[in-house]
This record gives structure tokens, sequence and C-alpha cells, in this order.
């Protein structure tokens, strides 16, 4: 496609609307709207005080340089991989409680109500009534906060056996 | 150096297992010193190294909890389904006066409705106990997935653990190995030395 084209044209005058953050810092908070983790960024150990501080205690235990540095990187990011599991696990996704506990049939009524004075019809009412059976069953699906926290903490399993993997294989080949 | 200088080598450098707002420090960290006193060789490494495995069992425990907690959740779940055909229960009510009710601290109130509500629904607790076991299959699946994760992680761990021990142990056999050396090279180099060409 040429520069010239029509479609290349509106495309870059449609860009010359955009509403998306523009300073650096409104950039990285939106980078950070679906963050849920943090654990697939990767992180930079190498620059921080601790990790210099574990690399020298290791190496006086008689540990080579490059598995002083893999021993001290693999327990950081086990404490990084466990922490993200705390927080998880102590903050799931809140029961919505009204949604959970309403009556759907009962609430027909009510629907029918505030729609009639759009002049809206009786498949709108059964439309709506639908939606709101649909989020009810989504809602029950997931189940109260035990439920809740158990799948959340599930989503991290993987994280525990790489970092744990990692930081095991750095040791024993040390 | 003593464990304790030890323990405070290394750990302060990783950030600390978080204890949730209802559980014993003290109890925590008693699992930790007895788990210390069975090392061979504390080195700092190793301090960590146990320090995690620890932190895994504690992790066992809160899921083994949560086993239990999601069967009285489903319970729940399932007693204000049965019981909502006549009238509409709150399901965090039903769910908080069943607890007690299973705990054994309920009222008399308390215990009556919840008694109500079984008989009503046609069931008794032995039964709503099965249903409930069925109801949370997957969620106590997961828990046991969890469960499995902490059990591996230990396993790693200890490996690590003993790798590091061997590796203390070589490391000191080694060492005397050597100094026996040493103390014999002389004698041996003396004779030599002292040995003429005839």
């Amino acid at each position: 496609m040429t520069p010239n084209h029509p479609r290349s044209l509106a495309n870059r005058c449609n860009s010359l609307k955009s509403t998306g953050p523009r300073s650096v810092a409104g950039k990285w908070a939106s980078s950070q709207n679906s963050r849920k983790h943090g654990l697939n960024s990767a992180p930079d150990f190498e620059s921080s005080l601790e990790y210099k501080a574990l690399v020298v205690l290791v190496a006086e235990e008689g540990f080579s340089g490059f598995a002083c540095a893999d021993i001290a990187a693999g327990l950081l990011n086990y404490r990084r991989v466990m922490n993200a599991y705390y927080d998880t696990y102590t903050s799931p996704e809140p029961v919505n409680e009204f949604m959970h506990d309403m009556s759907v049939k009962g609430s027909i009524p009510i629907f029918r109500e505030m729609l009639s004075e759009s002049g809206s019809k009786p498949q709108d009412v059964r439309d709506m009534a639908a939606f709101f059976a649909d989020m009810q069953r989504q809602e029950r699906r997931k189940g109260g906060p035990v439920s809740r926290r158990s799948a959340d903490s599930h989503k991290l399993i993987r994280y525990q056996r790489n970092g744990i993997a990692r930081l095991s294989r750095a040791v024993r080949q040390g | 150096m003593s464990v304790d200088h030890k323990v405070s080598s290394l750990l302060p450098l990783l950030s600390s297992p978080r204890l949730l707002p209802d559980e014993s420090e003290a109890e925590f960290q008693s699992g930790l010193q007895s788990l210390l006193s069975e090392l061979d060789n504390p080195s700092p490494l190793a301090v960590a190294l146990v320090s995690q495995l620890n932190e895994s069992l504690w992790w066992i425990k809160r899921h083994t909890v949560d086993k239990e907690l999601l069967l009285h959740e489903a319970m729940a779940r399932l007693l204000s389904k049965a019981g909502s055909y006549g009238e509409i229960y709150d399901n965090r009510k039903v769910s908080e006066a069943l607890e007690r009710y299973l705990d054994g601290s309920a009222d008399n109130d308390e215990a009556a409705w919840i008694e109500d509500i079984l008989a009503k629904s046609k069931l008794t607790l032995s039964d709503l106990r099965v249903r409930a076991f069925k109801d949370a299959a997957n969620h106590i699946k997961m828990v046991d997935d969890l469960i499995h994760r902490q059990h591996q992680t230990m396993r790693h761990l200890q490996r690590s653990i003993d790798s590091i021990d061997y590796k203390s142990r070589l490391i000191k056999r080694m060492d005397l190995e050597l100094a026996a050396l040493e103390s014999e090279q002389p004698v041996k180099g003396a004779l030599t030395l002292d040995a003429k060409p005839s």
C-alpha cells in the first residue's frame, strides 16, 4: 500500500485524533491497567542492593561467581513469586452479593416498570431478565471467597514451578 | 557463627513469608526453629532454603483448611438454594449460621433455623455433605493441585539443602586430606632432599 493510498491517509488522520496517553507517566499508568500479578514482566534483580549483598554472602560458602549470581537471582525470583501468590490468595475478586442472591423471576415486574417508560416491548423485558440470569449464573459459578481464592491461586502454579526449579538448579549445579 | 547469626545475615535480604491476620507468628517461628535444628551445617544459604521449606509447610496447612472451607461453602450454597423454594435466603446469612452450627457454637434459634431448612429440603447433614463434595469437586481438585505443588516445592528444596550439605562435607573432607598431605609433604621432601645421589 503506497503512502498516498486513501486508506493509509485516513489511518494517519485518525491516528492524530487518538486520545491515548501521551506523557511518559500516562503511558506507564495505562500499561498497568491489566496488570494482575506482574510475574510476566522481566525483573531486574542485578541492580538491586539485595542481589549484590546475596551474591557476597553466597560466595562466602565457596560457590563460583556464576553460581552465586544464579543462586541470588533464583532466591529473589522465588520470593517474588511467593509474594505474588500471597497477594493473589489474600485478595480474591469480591463476591457480588446482590447479583448472587437476587431473584431474577421476582425482578421481572421491576424490569417491566423500568422499561415501560421508554415504550419497550415484552421481548425487551425477557431479554433483560435473560441478561441478569446469565450474569447471576456466571457469578454463582465463581463460588464464594474460598473458591475464588483457590481458583486465582491455581493460576500461579506454573510460576511457582518455574521459580523453584530455577532456584534448585542454581544451587545443585553451583 | 551461631544459627541465629546466620539467620540474621541472609534472611533480611529476602522478603519474609507473610502471615494472615488470624495466624500465629509464634507457631510459624517455632516450626522454623525446629527445622533449623535439624540442619547438620546451618550455612546462611541452607537457612534461607529451610525458611522457604517452612513457608511451603505453612501453605499446605492453609490449603488443607481451605478444603474443608470449600465444603462448607458448597453446603451453604446448596442449603440456601434448597430452602429458597418457599422464601429467599441470604447466602451469606446461611453460610455464617451453618459455620457456627458445624462448629457447635450456634445458639438455639440459629440451630433450629438450620435444622428447619434441612428438614424443608429433605436432607440430612451427611447427605448435604456428600452433595456439597460433588458440587465443589472442581475447586477441591484445584486445592489438591496447590497442595501437590507445595509438596513438589519441598522436594526441590530438600534436594538443594542436601546438595549444600554434601558440598560442605566434601569441602571439609578435601580440607582434611589436604592437611594430611601437607603434613606428610615436608617429611617426604626432607627425605628426597636428604637423599644424595651416590
